[in-house]
């Protein structure tokens, strides 16, 4: 157990290493810098952008620069971002918490909301409910999000204002209000782009999940709990679901990284500012640091959910491997 | 075992109907110049003839340049579909052949393959587009395709990977193998045909990935340049006229959704038909 | 021409209008302002986006601001602020400045001369990196006989001295600043959360998603009718103005064509109209991109490039981009400068001319595929658009199809706007769609048009060069009487009009969205900002987020 904690942990930092290094050789070839578009302007003399490329270090060769970002990353630093006049850890530490409060919503809400419509859709296989539920799940795939986030703003924000148009929390100091005020607020502020996320969620784990239960509905042991004279609800529940979710869980730690690079847009639409945004942005104004320790924290993120997803889906679909 | 396959899905109605959808799609995109009615980057009027309500002469009406957006959502095929058909099989040839590779040699190979799916699916796939983009300037609907399908192959390698080791092991390629056959003869005569359903699902499954990705693109501004029409740039200028020009966005849309949802229940036929011959094996 | 009357008159009519509701309105109430970029910094000498002078200009006060006519010679109109008074010296390389006493900083401070002292050396201190302190280079020192007296010696005469000082230097606390190294102030947590001494004071800011100011009960020119000020940061422009439609925002700096159709039926948002100072055009690379010594073989051409001007239909373009809402551009500058001329002999649009130009001057489409071409080479150039601006890219699909009619080939081109700022500066390019924002001054016409040098021209991507245009705009800047000035830009602009170095595309005018609970006045083109402080919200209009935002004092 120890041993396959330790290679998985070598294999991840491996893996990071590489991602950071390709990322850095990647942005040398990018056009512009840091200071580009901050400090243009028609009465900014030229003299002012060479300073600040000097007092970045941008003035330097490429491999002096990742050596020495290297070695400060080792050293626990993460850099300064120009951009935004903060330290790359201040910036980051504002937007991870909220990409894992929106993307762990999403993900619960969507998974929850995708597996019950398989069940139910398996339950009444080839009636109308599934038929229904089909086409609802193969649009919720088919429309991108960017879209589904506009319409959703339009009219439940503009039209209906049911919920914020954007934002991630009321205005005022909020942390005076009670507790239960205090999430109320953030709930409400969560609601469209949390739903507009889980929808697409939902839509693909409904897919996987019907499918798979479908192929398991078909297998012994299921008529064996069909023969003790199980309902068939609970034979859905309790026998096929146990079984057929574990790929499901595993293909959902697959499918994060394109969930956090997803929500980009919706962060964006909704002004959400996590680290798809954030990063987005950095991206934008080539703010070199800030790319690289987003990526960085992104593909820890990453590997880190694979890893858990697979332990899940181990813990959870024991069953029919250990019975023969 | 794999021509059972193929025969099933040729009597399912849904995988039936999905097929002649994205037929149809091909051959609107083929025969787009002959079917459009205008030239697409035609623009009679933008000044009077801007964002008309469709009617008779313009069926889906028109858009903030006073050009046919039917004729665009025609045109727009050619270059949607044709910029997700080009990734998608550049992104199944990359992963089969990457996929193929890691499982027939093993060893290294496979390790680096894997660490290779590794470290980029740990990348969200649309950031690392728009980097690409940022970097290398506006790209061309051939470079889009490279990029989109340099970057989507992951998934058709892992399931060519782990499809042919679980053919390797088989009796029919140990029974081949011990005849004496190559290596390279049994993955082309054998494991290649027995895998192709599978490969087929990762195909439509890459397609209906690519063409969201190029709406995506689009919607921030790096994907087909303009005046060249592409679905995605239709829909980006519809998304300024949402609530004032619905027809800007329900065209585009329809289209869109009508292909990748036929490439989904392609897919998904497709998967329950090797599902049930593997049942019945 | 009577469209451009019209449109001057509604602004004036706008202006007495909104003048005369100044003293009325009472106290109470928060603007929230719906924005679509966050400030950079609230550090001033770093501040060089619009977002970041909105929030930083009511936190700090200036000297002196400029008057509603935005005069920049001498300091004819110039309001008072935390100066109460000056006079110059009879030389005028000297001006004296005497603070007004009752000017506090937000921590009771008294706001000294000491203080301007301070934010001279902060500005010119290279550790700092001011990015404006190039306006300050006529400035040789400031003395401080008193401790409100403030004595600024200018190197050299010019007639927009007083402007170019008082524009750019804003005092800052030396008595919280002084303690901490120049290189350490940029990120110092005592400048991302300053003490100011303007109409309003600092609350939170949250980067990215939200900045909040509340009103400066002790500020000297008297407490400001609303209780504060909250800007929401959105990245994209729909949820910019979904925010204001949805009544979660109270105001919107500007508004874009598209948001006009969707203002509600019920008229609780209007748009109010305030000039603007900017102006966009097809700029021209005249220099061979491959080899910058050459002239580039399409545009090195004048008369090909008039041929090309004459063939473009800008009224067109306006009125499909903009409808009414913004006017064809007349050459490098703004109508809303007052040096603005708008008799000026333009390149009017008649495309059988432009066509009979292209033939005279050698191209023809010799293979019939639609595109002239001449020894070889086909009339065709690559168009560079920033993929941020969706105007600007509108405005390349239209003149894409109107040259396309008289055999020119436009390839258009998007870039995110870093990589078409590199690509600008390189002079890596045919031809891209550039936009400048004037400021009152005419100074800046020097950076973006005169002849390419260490002084003037840094920022003419085309590397343009004519005589003619680069003597009467160093004459101009140097003028000291308003008619001089005027006389020598006209001929300027007409040299810039004549060489076309450029197509002069539009003026768009800016209107900010306005909801119907707020009052604003008269909003100066080259700050909305400016007059924040005598904003109100009428009482029977009050929301609950005014009661519950309302900070604590």
């Amino acid at each position: 157990m120890t041993r396959l904690v330790v290679t998985r942990a070598l294999h991840a930092a491996a893996v990071c290493a590489v991602v950071a290094t390709s990322v850095f050789v990647l942005l040398q070839f990018a056009p512009g810098d840091p200071f580009a578009t901050s400090l243009d302007g028609a009465d900014i003399p030229p003299g002012v952008r060479a300073e600040w490329r000097a007092r970045y270090g941008f003035d330097r060769p490429p491999t002096e620069r990742f050596v020495r970002w290297a070695g400060a990353l080792a050293r626990g630093e993460l850099g300064y971002s120009a951009s935004r006049h903060q330290t790359v850890a201040a910036v980051v530490s504002d937007a991870v918490p909220r990409t894992l409060l929106l993307v762990g919503v999403a993900l619960v809400i969507g998974f929850a909301a995708g597996v019950g419509i398989a069940v139910l859709q398996a339950r009444h296989h080839r009636r109308w409910p599934d038929r229904v539920l089909g086409a609802l799940t193969l649009g919720g795939v088919a429309v991108p999000e960017f879209l589904l986030a506009l319409l959703a703003m339009t009219w439940l924000g503009v039209r209906w204002r049911l919920f914020p148009v954007a934002g991630i929390g009321s205005l005022g100091d909020t942390a005076a209000w009670p507790l239960w005020e205090q999430v109320a607020d953030l709930v409400w502020h969560l609601a469209l782009p949390a739903i507009v996320l889980a929808i697409a969620v939902a839509s693909r784990v409904a897919r996987h999940q019907r499918a798979a239960l479908l192929g398991v509905l078909d297998e012994d042991f299921i008529r064996t709990a069909r023969a003790k004279g199980l309902g068939e609800w609970d034979v859905l529940w309790r026998h096929a679901l146990p079984n057929a979710i574990g790929p499901v869980i595993a293909l959902l730690g697959l499918a994060l990284p394109s969930l956090v690079g997803g929500a980009v847009l919706i962060e964006r639409i909704f002004g959400w500012p996590g680290m798809g945004l954030t990063l987005f942005d950095a991206l934008l104004a080539r703010d070199y640091p800030l790319v690289l320790a987003a990526v960085l924290l992104a593909t820890v993120l990453a590997v880190l959910a694979r890893t858990l997803t697979d332990v899940i889906a181990e813990l959870v679909a024991p069953r029919r491997t250990r019975e023969p | 075992m794999a021509t059972n396959t193929w025969r099933r899905l040729m009597h399912d109605r849904p995988a039936r109907i999905a097929a002649a959808v994205l037929g149809t799609a091909a051959l609107v995109a083929f025969f787009a110049p002959w079917l459009a009615r205008y030239d697409p980057t035609l623009q009679p009027d933008p000044v009077t003839l801007r964002l008309l309500a469709p009617s008779w002469q313009h069926w889906f009406g028109t858009d903030p340049f006073s050009r046919d957006v039917l004729s665009r959502v025609l045109h727009g095929a050619r270059v949607s579909l044709g910029v997700a058909a080009g990734a998608m099989l550049l992104a199944v040839t990359l992963g089969a052949a990457l996929g193929a590779l890691a499982a027939v040699f093993g060893g290294w190979v496979d390790a680096a393959v894997g660490a290779l799916v590794d470290v980029l699916i740990a990348m969200p796939r649309l950031l690392v587009v728009i980097a690409l983009v940022a970097t290398f300037g506006a790209l061309s609907p051939w470079w889009l395709i490279a990029l989109i399908g340099g970057s989507g192959w992951l998934a058709t390698a892992r399931i060519v990977r782990a499809e042919f080791r679980d053919h390797l092991q088989r009796d029919y390629v140990l029974a081949a193998r011990a005849l004496g056959a190559s290596r390279w003869r049994i993955v082309w005569q054998h494991l290649l045909p027995a895998v192709a359903p599978q490969i087929a699902v990762a195909a439509a499954l890459a397609l209906a990935a690519v063409i969201p990705l190029e709406a995506a693109l689009s919607f921030v501004g790096l994907g087909i340049q303009p005046p060249l029409p592409s679905w995605g740039n239709i829909l980006l200028d519809g998304t300024d006229y949402l609530t004032t020009a619905w027809w800007l966005v329900v065209f585009p849309l329809g289209a869109v959704t009508l292909t990748v949802g036929s490439a989904l229940v392609l897919a998904d036929r497709l998967r329950a038909a090797i599902a049930g011959e593997e049942h019945r094996r | 021409m009577t469209r451009i009357f019209l449109g001057r008159l509604a602004l004036v009519l706008c202006l007495a209008a909104a003048c005369g509701g100044r003293d009325r309105g009472p106290t109470g109430g928060i603007v929230v302002v719906s924005a679509g970029a966050d400030a950079e910094t609230l550090f001033p000498p770093l501040v060089v986006t619009n977002q970041g002078r909105a929030v930083t200009e009511l936190i700090y006060d200036k000297l002196a601001d400029i008057g509603p006519g935005l005069n920049t010679i001498g300091d004819a109109g110039f309001v008072p602020k935390l100066a109460s008074t000056w006079e110059w010296s009879r030389d005028s390389l000297t001006i004296t400045f005497h603070m007004n006493p009752n000017a506090r900083w937000h921590d009771g401070r008294p706001v000294t001369a000491r203080d301007v002292q301070y934010a001279f050396k902060v500005w010119t201190d290279s550790a700092v990196g001011a990015v404006q302190r190039s306006a300050l280079a006529s400035v040789d020192s400031i003395a401080t006989p008193d401790a409100l007296t403030a004595r600024v010696h200018f190197r050299e005469r010019a007639p927009e001295q007083f402007f170019a000082f008082v524009y750019t230097l804003i005092p800052l606390p030396a008595h919280r600043l002084a303690a901490i190294a120049d290189t350490a102030l940029h990120d110092a947590a005592e400048v991302r959360a300053p003490v100011g001494n303007g109409p309003f004071r600092f609350v939170s800011w949250m980067p990215r998603v939200r900045l909040e100011l509340a009103a400066n009960a002790a500020y000297y020119a008297g407490r400001p009718r609303l209780d504060g000020v909250v800007y929401v940061v959105a990245a994209q422009g729909a949820t910019v103005a979904a925010r204001l439609l949805a009544g979660e925002a109270d105001f919107l700096e500007q508004l874009a064509p598209p948001d006009f159709a969707q203002l509600p039926a019920d008229h609780s948002v209007r748009a109010q109209a305030y000039g603007g100072f900017d102006y966009l055009f097809v700029q021209f690379n005249l220099r061979d991109p491959a080899a910058t010594e050459r002239a580039h073989p399409i545009f090195g051409d004048v008369a090909l490039r008039r041929a090309l001007t004459l063939g473009v239909n800008r009224t067109a373009i306006v009125r499909s981009i903009f409808d009414t809402l913004a006017r064809p551009a007349i050459g490098p500058f703004s109508r809303t400068q007052w040096t603005a001329d708008t008799t000026l002999r333009g390149i009017p649009f008649d495309s059988a001319l432009a066509a009979r130009a292209l033939d005279s001057l050698g191209w023809h489409d010799t293979n019939g595929d639609g595109v002239r071409e001449r020894g070889g080479r086909p009339l065709a150039f690559s168009l560079l658009v920033p993929a941020s601006s969706r105007a600007r890219q509108a405005a390349a699909v239209l003149l894409q199809a109107q040259l396309k009619t008289i055999g020119v080939r436009v390839t258009i081109e998007q870039a995110d706007f870093n990589a078409f700022l590199d690509r600008a500066h390189r002079a890596a390019f045919d031809a891209l769609v550039g936009g400048v924002r004037t400021s009152p001054s005419p100074r800046g016409v020097r950076d973006v048009w005169s002849t390419p040098g260490p002084a003037a021209g840094t920022q003419n991507f085309g590397r343009w060069s004519n005589t003619t245009f680069d003597a009467h705009v160093d004459s101009a800047l140097a003028a000291t009487s308003a008619g001089a000035v005027r006389a020598h830009v006209r001929t300027a602009y007409q040299a810039a009009i004549d060489d076309a170095p450029a197509i002069w595309l539009y003026e768009p005018r800016l209107f900010a969205g306005v909801h119907r609970r707020l009052t604003v006045g008269a909003l100066r083109p080259d700050a909305w900002w400016a007059n924040v402080a005598s904003w109100s919200i009428d009482p029977a209009q009050r929301l609950p987020r005014d009661r519950r935002a309302s900070p604590t004092p």
